[in-house]
Formats: C-alpha cells, structure tokens, sequence
C-alpha cells in the first residue's frame, strides 16, 4: 500500500511542457544576453534592433558553450569562444574559420510573447505555440494600479508553489501582521470552479477589520469592520492570480471597493526548482509613499513562504513523498493537481492518461 | 471547530448564440460567446460542454472551433428524431441572440501526443476531431481521417477539410457502402492512436477491431451510455468512507455512490449521471470498483485509482474515496 500511495502523490516533478512560461520580465530582456534555465533546458534572451525579444537554446552548436555568455551584435548573437553568430531564427549566419556555413548548423528558437510585463517563452512543440495563448494579466500595465513586486528563484517544485497558491487559510500561521484578521476565525464556505484547464475559487467574510497597516494606509478606523471577498484562480501552470477586496461601506468612503491583486508567474527550472515573480497591485493609495510601506510587508512574507516550500522540499527529497491527508479546504490544489497531472499525461504519452501517468511516476522521478 | 464547508462546481455561464448556420443536412453549427464579449475558459482539443436546456435536459456537444479563438466557441448540433428533443430544441429555437446556459469545457477525449493518429468520424463525431485534426497537421504528425456519413449531404464540415487532400477520405454511406474498417484497422500499428467519434454501431466496431491493437491505441468519446450487461443479480449495500470529510455511509442497493454522498452534504461534482461525461471522476483510496461507466478503459479500471461515482458500485463491503 505504501509504495502505491506514494505514487499517487503526484510529486513526480513532472511539469508540462505545452505551456506559455514567464521566463524573464520585459526589463530584463535588453541587448545584452541574458541566460535562463526553463524545463531543465537552457534558455538565452536578448533583443534585437528593433526591440523585439528573441528566445534561443543557450548552447552554441559548435562547442558546448553558453550564447549568454557571448554578446549581441545588431541582430545576432555570437558565441563568446567560437565566434559562430546566429540569427533571430537561430540560424547560424557567420562561422570565423570559412565562408561557408556549415549545413543545419543552428540552435533551436523558442516562440516568445510579450505583454509589457512579462516574457513568455513556450518550450513545448513549437507548432502549438500558436493554438495556445499566455494567460493575460492587463492591471499590471494599467495606470489605476499600483504595483510592486519582486522575483526570485525557490527551491521548491512547481506544485508545491501552486498548492500554496491554492489556499491561502495558513497566511495567518506563517505571518500574523500581514494576515487580514478574518483568517484566524473558522472560514466561510470556500466555492471552487472547475473548467477543463483552469481552478478558480472564492471565499466571501462577514465584516470584520482589516490588517492595521491597511486600514492606515486607507485612513479607516482600525476597529472598522469590512465585508472581504477573497478569490483566487489558477489560469495555466505559469500563472497564478488572486485578488482581495475590502467593501467599505461607511463614511467618509461609502461603497467603495479597495482591492489587491495578486500575480504569481511561475516557471519550472528543473524538479525541485522553480522561478517565482511575484506583483502585487493596488487600486488605492496609489502614490510611491505607500509602496515604500507595502513592500517591505510581502516581500517579508513571500520570503517565509519561500523558506517554507524549500523545507517542504528538502522533507521530500530526504524521505520521500508520502500519501498526504488531505482536508476539505484543499479542493482547489487537488484539481489544479489534477490539470497538471492531465496536461503531463496528454504531452508524454504514447499511451493514454493512466499509462502516461505511470510512465511519469517511474522510479527515478522525485 | 467548524467544519470548512467546500463547494466544487464547473464553470457555468450564459452565452449567446451569435451565429446559427445551417452547415449540412440536419446539423447546424452555433458560435457561442459571452453577451460582454469577455474570453472564455481555454480549452484543448476533444473537449466538450453541456448546454443545460431545463433541469433535466442537458446535452453535451464537443468544441469545434480553434482552441486558440478565446472570444467564441462553436458547436455542431445534429437534429437527432430519437433523443428527448434536446436537438429539436435547438435546431428550432436557436436563432442569433439566443442565451443558452453552458456548462464546462471539460475534456475527456484528449489528443495525447503522437507521431501517426487515425481519426474516424461517424457522422456529427466529427466535431471533436476537427479540432484535433488542426493540431496534429500543425505538430507534423502523420495523420489520415476517415469520415462516414449516410448521405454526402448530410455530412457536415467537408468544405474545413477540403485544405487537407488526401489524408481525408471522405466516404458516403449511399455512394461508397460503410467504412471499410478492416482495412484501416485489420493490421495494428504500434505507434498510432485510433480517435473515434460516431454512433454506437462504430465505436463498438472499432473497439472489437482494436482488441488486436496496443493498450491504450484507442481513445473513443461516447455521448450515450455504453451497453451494459444486464445486472443479473440483485445489487448489493456497502460501507462508504469519505476520507477528507471524514464520514462513513450506507449504500444501500437501490441507491447511487453519488447520491449517498450528495445526500450527506458533500460536494462533488457531476452532470450526466449515466457514466458518459466523466465530471464525476473521483480518486479511490480503497475498494474493489465495479466500473460501469464508458469512459475508463481497462488498464484504467485495472489499476483501480479513479471511479465514476454517478454509475460504479463497489463489490467489497468497504469502498473509501478521497473526498
């Protein structure tokens, strides 16, 4: 029973491959190469004259030497110690030594989409690049939000990430101050919506006050009690977002709604290993003042979430994944689980859902 | 303590019928969108919803649009005499402007990545596999469709596949006789999947055929219940356990697993209620499953992981599902 339950775990590290990835902000992309490792596989960005993002394999054709560490010259990029140039499409356009190119010298070029925000890069079969779109998080670019954020690298898989996405009851555990106090009671009936390649849920609190740096930065009265509507949504294995509106419904600010947004792009670097941008928007007190205030206060908490998933990991790879307990306030991470564990089926299989699934739980998966 | 109270539910929405066209014989084609034109929920290929006419009137038809196309989705509904007049429905009804309550996408015929496909379309089961058919020429795959149907006439969307040539053959049951699934199916190939979508006479030959073809070549969507062998004897009670809500139940013999656990209070989701759609699909942690549902296949029932809990019963005294 026990080898059963832990296969069943879903912790395979398996991620999908078909699947739109932020792999780098639109700022970090510039004319100097910038390298990335996506899906266990080297990525180098740069941009060309024109500006446009180019995404290309990060291991030069001739000696296994990283383009990342060469430099951009116009539209190319040039291997560091071959001198070998590729272009845009990642072919090779000017080898040192001779005239000639040499034949099917080039690295692959993965597609990329842009949405001022961030740098999609699709690893997956490039030809289905073009039947599936980047989820779209429009507020970010939006001038009636103010957003901040920051991005780092956890050493925690994907899954658990978008597990802790889906339930965010243990906010109040792992950070009492930044907790909207409405967390430590018993929560309301939690609504989860299911499509075929998506998890939504919500959770609506009776009035009750919010954190006190909110309700300074708002000018309310701390004991002030708000109705609270959390939503939260998974929208593809690269995107996560959730919001938190606060319904003020006495003066001086009757029927106003004061809301956060949430944006977690994460993106798979190998088992185990996972890049997370985190944006956090605001549609009041817009001003740098109290961004100055409210960075501090997430960047403190997504650290402690970060330290917490990277232990969970390491009692993963140490004991090995074990058949959890799961409790009611879960059903939204055990369909997002279940998209995954689908989407990895569907792109390995030669075989249908339930062998591609045994093939990806094979000894040697974590 | 409280207990957290948890509702799971799909996707519901009211869309309009933007477009209503006749595109053959009895089958017309609707686009559906959302009445503040905002993106629907993404989808892949072989995926379907329900259009909950009334209540007890839902019907569910595939996707046959371009998963790529967020703002729309299209649907092929065939004006079927025999069925409890949800077709009728909509064939007379549905006129531009019309709002239909639709429910899902949810997918339970998925294109699993593969070099060769063979795709059979039996009449309006060719909508699921227009979709696929897109994918798999844009992968590169090796692909050939073969699409019956009574009459040419009748045989909807001939016009989408003409940009395909012959990798289509297109064969018209007045002109040409019925498939010829010996030929396509006689000798199997170990590295394509069979896509097959029809009525029952062609699933049920194409899966005797593909007995012969490796586990897991074939992947077929029904939309009626299979056939089952008549239950001989009587049905038996047993112990439910729902793991995560932590209760034990009785299911006695003239109830349903999904109706205990519905009558206990607990969440979970389901629509046809005749083991076909698959909405239901819940993970056992322990129990002997009697599957009864269409959609499992035998290495998927074998390995006893998931049940459809609208049909399958349990034949030990203790079935435990994580719930």
């Amino acid at each position: 029973m026990s080898q059963q339950a832990s296969s069943r775990s879903n912790r395979t590290g398996a991620h999908p491959r078909n699947c739109w990835y932020a792999v780098a902000t639109s700022a970090q992309v510039s004319r100097e190469p910038l390298g990335r490792r996506v899906l266990d596989t080297g990525v180098v960005l740069f941009r060309t004259t024109d500006g446009t993002a180019v995404a290309l394999e990060d291991r030069c054709a001739h000696r296994p030497y990283p383009l990342s560490l060469g430099r951009v010259d116009g539209d190319r990029i040039v291997s560091g110690y071959t001198g070998f140039a590729y272009d845009a499409r990642g072919f090779c356009v000017h080898v040192p030594t001779q005239s000639e190119i040499p034949v099917g010298a080039r690295v692959r070029a993965f597609p990329v989409q842009e949405d001022g925000t961030f740098v999609w890069v699709w690893l997956g079969k490039p030809a289905l690049a073009g039947l599936r779109r980047p989820a779209t998080t429009p507020w970010l670019t939006d001038s009636e939000w103010a957003t901040l954020g920051d991005e780092w690298e956890t050493e925690a898989d994907l899954l658990l990430l978008h597990e802790n996405f889906a339930d965010i009851t243990h906010v109040a555990v792992v950070d009492p101050y930044i907790a909207p106090p409405v967390l430590r009671s018993s929560p309301p009936p939690l609504e989860v919506e299911v499509t075929e390649t998506t998890v939504s849920f919500s959770r609506t609190y009776q009035p009750a006050p919010i954190p006190a740096w909110q309700a300074e930065l708002l000018g309310l009265p701390a004991e002030a009690e708000h109705v609270q509507r959390e939503q939260g949504a998974f929208l593809t294995p690269g995107l996560w977002v959730d919001r938190w509106d606060v319904y003020v419904e006495s003066a001086p600010k009757q029927n106003e709604v004061y809301t956060f947004r949430f944006a977690h792009a994460v993106t798979p670097i190998s088992p185990g290993r996972t890049r997370h941008a985190w944006r956090v928007s605001r549609n009041f007190a817009l001003g740098e003042q109290a961004g100055k205030v409210l960075l501090p206060i997430f960047t403190d908490y997504y650290q402690r979430v970060k330290r917490i998933l990277e232990t969970m990991q390491r009692v993963l790879d140490t004991d090995g994944p074990r058949r959890e307990v799961n409790v009611s306030a879960d059903a939204a991470a055990l369909q997002v689980r279940k998209i995954i564990r689908n989407m990895v089926a569907d792109e390995t299989g030669s075989g249908h859902r339930g062998a591609a699934l045994q093939a990806s739980r094979a000894p040697g998966g974590r | 303590m409280t207990i957290t109270q948890t509702i799971v539910r799909e996707h519901e929405a009211d869309l309009v019928v933007r477009e209503a066209q006749t595109v053959a014989n009895g089958v017309v084609a609707l686009t559906l969108s959302a009445p503040d034109g905002v993106e629907l929920p993404a989808w892949t290929p072989g995926a379907h919803v329900d259009f909950v006419l009334n209540d007890d009137l839902i019907r569910q038809y595939s996707l046959c649009s371009s998963p790529s196309k967020l703002d729309a989705w299209r649907v092929g509904v065939l004006r079927a005499p025999d069925s409890r007049g949800g077709s009728q429905r909509v064939h007379d009804l549905f006129t531009p402007g019309t709002i239909v309550r639709v429910r899902g996408p949810r997918n339970h015929f998925p294109l699993v990545a593969s070099r060769r496909y063979l795709f059979i379309a039996g009449g309006i089961g060719i909508t699921p596999l227009l979709p696929m058919i897109a994918e798999a020429e844009a992968a590169g795959a090796d692909w050939r469709l073969l699409y019956g149907g009574r009459e040419r006439a009748s045989m909807a969307f001939l016009d989408e596949l003409a940009q395909y040539g012959d990798r289509v053959m297109i064969v018209p049951q007045d002109e040409q006789g019925m498939l010829d699934l010996e030929s396509a199916l006689g000798t199997p190939e170990v590295d394509t999947l069979v896509y097959c979508c029809g009525p029952e006479g062609l699933l049920s030959a194409v899966e005797k055929f593909c007995e012969r073809w490796p586990a897991g070549a074939l992947h077929l969507e029904r939309f009626s219940a299979k056939p089952q062998e008549p239950v001989t004897e009587a049905e038996s009670s047993f112990e439910l356990v729902l793991q995560r809500s932590g209760l034990t139940l009785e299911v006695p013999a003239e109830k349903s697993v999904l109706t205990v656990i519905r009558e206990a209070g607990v969440s979970v989701l389901a629509s046809c209620l005749e083991g076909v759609c698959g909405t239901c699909e819940t993970e056992v942690v322990d129990g002997d499953v009697d599957h009864r549902d269409s959609i499992l296949n035998e290495e998927e029932r074998a390995s006893n992981e998931y049940m459809m809990v609208c049909v399958s019963r349990c034949r030990s005294p203790r079935l435990t599902l994580d719930l």
